[in-house]
């Protein structure tokens, strides 16, 4: 029996998991994947049956999280955008070679046009590298069916599948239609007696255990084939190969410009590894073939080779497509019809509507504690005479402070990068040295500098910015609260060399006072700003609630 | 011609104005008129007061592609003039769209509003909507967006009974107090159609 329901890419994923019987959702917040985590947590609060969602502090923490609940026999999910899963890629690429008991989804979503991202890069090729099966669905419906299936496939091939969302699926709201009943999670048992040392990488094993991941490529190369299609007519000489949101985007191409099937010899990728035998044969029948893939040129790579002098090979490496930035339908037309719709705007009213419109980038809140923070920074830095201050920043809310008036960052590579590139910049004799980061972010990979660097006599600051929750993914409740200045204690920093602040306007002037002494000092520093966030406090989220059944 | 159409509509808006509520209200009422629907959203940074928009396809067919093609469009809601002028590029040429014309001056360069509201009016198809001095004569400071949606309702392919029910279960869980008051919003604006007093055009 079926029902239909409205939901997200993101939704649909966590519905899935829970009506195949998933025990655990982990995961570390990141846009666009967090809802997925979301969307989880509230429905096992609905089913109370005995599953958990537990945010971890990072990617890989998160992974080991499910790996774990794998080892017990129960079904996992853990969600992660990705850049997590280089966070994660050490956990990833080992679980392939451990293998996994009871079945584990990594579900990463992509950000391709970098909405939300530092960089737009293509999960496929890690799965790829790791030598696991990825699928990748291209609507709420498939994310939903294709979720149940990794199950299965997960645990048939003793493995981990991830499956590949991206920005434009995960936050797709459609019609899915779902299982009418939810099956509870069972635990298929810890790895028998003789499977007992398996899971140990000592090198003697873990040769043994790779031969064995080698050896099952070829049942991944079979049960892929299974969602992957090619449609061909002998009228046909264009060849089109797509997958994910290009599938999706080709076919409401078709479907709104009454474009028949079979004009097109179409190659419909769904999993991986690719078998090359549809690739063969799309190859034979095509004079020319076009790829729309979202988002790195992955299928066309490969495409590429196998074509030789036979068929012309149309896509991002020949710029048909550009090679950067999402895909859409216009990029299709544009490829298969060199042509662009003439919509309402026209040459003339176009000219006429650039010469009016500005950019509307996104900013801190107005009332937020990180405005007070970067205006007591770069105060205290000028009184000091530091005119141009360069300042190592990180990933969150506070990212926004690079914009005016503050200017407040000047670097932000990856999360925690901000304090041990403050850390480098200050051996290489830069001072002060200054590393700015936000509570949730020093947890995810700040901590480590942080113990490095007590007793150093060296002038570089670690600054905070502790909201005591994740901000900028909506809120989500950090692992900890409060802890840092015993951490600082407790790796060597002296209580002169701790520094709480309270980031409001009022106090802005006696901040800065203390800043400038500080920042003049040959010692490190802990400086944390304190002050809730304040959205959460107008939504009354605090005090962040903690999952009972777990934290009593 | 296609007998069944994929209609494609865009609201446009500031982070923090709603326009996400908007686009899942016309998602919904689609929905429940029995037509296939997809909707994409922005989730994330842009909501912190960055340009937000939301693309909804629907048809009596499957729906596949969340966006739409630029030039595409059947119809475009501006819940601001300038984010209305952003996403015109995505209409069809014959395409009607609505838009409110109090300005959101959240960022640096704001352009003239004059300027803005004089293109906004020399283009066809306009339809420009006091919709915040609507809201304050019908006593409901939040209700200038459901204002425009009702106001849009008479424009758009789906079943004109199913709103009420749609708007009723959206905020159900607010309280019977707010539930009428969108209500009264969303009809205040759909009899606008008769009455040209707050439509400039």
């Amino acid at each position: 029996m079926k029902t239909s329901k409205l939901l997200l890419g993101d939704e649909a994923l966590a519905l899935a998991a829970c009506d195949a019987g998933v025990k655990a959702f982990y995961g570390y917040p990141g846009t666009p994947s967090t809802e997925i985590f979301e969307a989880g947590e509230k429905y096992i609060k609905l089913l109370n049956d005995g599953r958990v969602a537990e945010w971890a502090a990072n990617e890989k923490v998160a992974y080991e999280f499910a790996l774990g609940t794998s080892y017990t026999g129960y079904r996992s999910v853990v969600t992660m955008k990705h850049v997590g899963l280089n966070v994660a890629f050490d956990a990833f690429i080992n679980s392939a070679i451990t293998g996994i008991q009871g079945g584990l989804i990594v579900a990463v979503a992509d950000d391709p046009g970098m909405h939300s991202s530092q960089n737009e890069q293509d999960t496929r090729y890690l799965a790829d590298f790791a030598n696991l099966p990825l699928l990748e669905p291209s609507t709420p419906q498939e994310v939903y069916d294709f979720t149940i299936k990794a199950f299965a496939l997960s645990e048939k091939l003793k493995l981990p599948v991830v499956v590949r969302l991206v920005t434009r699926l995960a936050h797709s709201r459609g019609e899915v239609s779902i299982l009418k009943t939810s099956l509870k999670p069972e635990s298929i048992g810890i790895p028998p007696i003789s499977k007992k040392f398996s899971w140990v990488l000592v090198p003697s094993i873990a040769r043994v255990r790779y031969k064995e991941l080698r050896r099952k490529m070829p049942s991944l190369y079979e049960e892929a084939k299974k969602f992957n299609s090619l449609q061909s007519f002998p009228s046909a000489k264009v060849g089109v190969i797509t997958s994910g949101m290009g599938s999706a985007y080709f076919y409401q191409y078709k479907k709104n410009n009454n474009i028949s099937d079979e004009k097109y010899n179409h190659l419909n990728v769904k999993a991986y590894p690719l078998d090359m035998d549809l690739l063969h044969t799309l190859v034979k029948i095509s004079d020319t073939i076009y790829v729309f893939e979202e988002n790195y040129p992955y299928l066309e790579d490969m495409l590429i080779p196998y074509c030789n002098s036979k068929c012309v090979v149309r896509g991002r490496r020949d710029q048909t497509v550009p090679v950067d930035g999402e895909l859409n339908i216009s990029l299709i037309r544009q490829a298969l019809e060199n042509r662009q719709l003439d919509g309402k705007v026209d040459g003339n009213l176009f000219t006429k509507i650039s010469s009016l419109i500005e950019i509307r980038p996104p900013k801190l809140c107005e009332g937020c504690g990180h405005r007070d923070t970067y205006q007591a920074i770069t105060t205290a830095l000028k009184n000091i005479g530091i005119d141009d201050p360069r300042i190592f920043g990180d990933i969150g809310c506070y990212s926004l402070g690079v914009q005016p008036p503050y200017f407040g960052i000047h670097t932000l590579v990856d999360m925690g990068a901000s304090l041990s590139m403050a850390f480098g910049a200050a051996l290489a004799g830069m001072t002060p040295s200054i590393g700015i980061i936000g509570d949730s972010t020093f947890f995810h990979s700040g901590m480590p500098t942080l113990l490095s660097a007590a007793n150093l006599k060296l002038n570089i600051n670690f600054i905070i910015m502790d909201n005591a929750i994740v901000g900028m993914t909506g809120q989500q409740a950090p692992v900890a609260t409060d802890v840092a200045p015993l951490i600082a204690k407790a790796a060597g920093f002296r209580d002169e060399q701790i520094h709480l602040f309270t980031p409001l306007p009022q106090k802005t002037e006696e901040n800065v006072k203390q800043l400038e002494q500080i920042f003049q000092r040959d010692e490190p520093s802990l400086i944390i700003f304190k002050r809730k966030c304040i959205i959460a406090m107008q939504r009354k989220l605090y005090p962040l609630e903690k999952k009972e059944a777990l934290h009593e | 011609m296609n007998e069944n159409p994929t209609y494609g509509l865009v609201v446009a808006g500031v982070g923090g104005q709603g326009a996400v509520t908007i686009a899942q209200l016309i998602l919904g009422a689609a929905w429940m008129d029995g037509d296939h629907v997809l909707q994409s959203e922005v989730h994330g940074m842009s909501q912190r007061g960055g340009e937000v928009s939301a693309h909804i396809v629907f048809s009596k067919d499957p729906v596949m592609s969340p966006t739409i093609e630029q030039g595409d469009a059947d119809f475009l809601l501006g819940l601001e003039p300038l984010e209305t002028l952003r996403h015109l590029i995505y209409l069809k040429k014959d395409a009607h769209f609505i838009t409110s014309i109090t300005t959101i001056k959240n960022m640096e360069n704001y352009p003239a509003s004059e300027n803005i509201l004089s293109l906004l009016k020399s283009i066809d198809g306009v339809k420009m909507i006091d919709s915040d001095q609507i809201a304050k004569e019908i006593h409901f400071s939040h209700g200038a967006n459901m204002t425009l949606l009702g106001y849009a309702s008479n424009y758009l392919p789906v079943n004109g009974e199913v709103w009420d029910k749609v708007i009723r279960e959206r905020f159900a869980s607010k309280g019977e107090k707010i539930v009428d008051k969108n209500l009264l919003a969303f009809n205040t604006g759909k009899k606008l159609i008769n009455n040209e007093n707050f439509v400039y055009q």
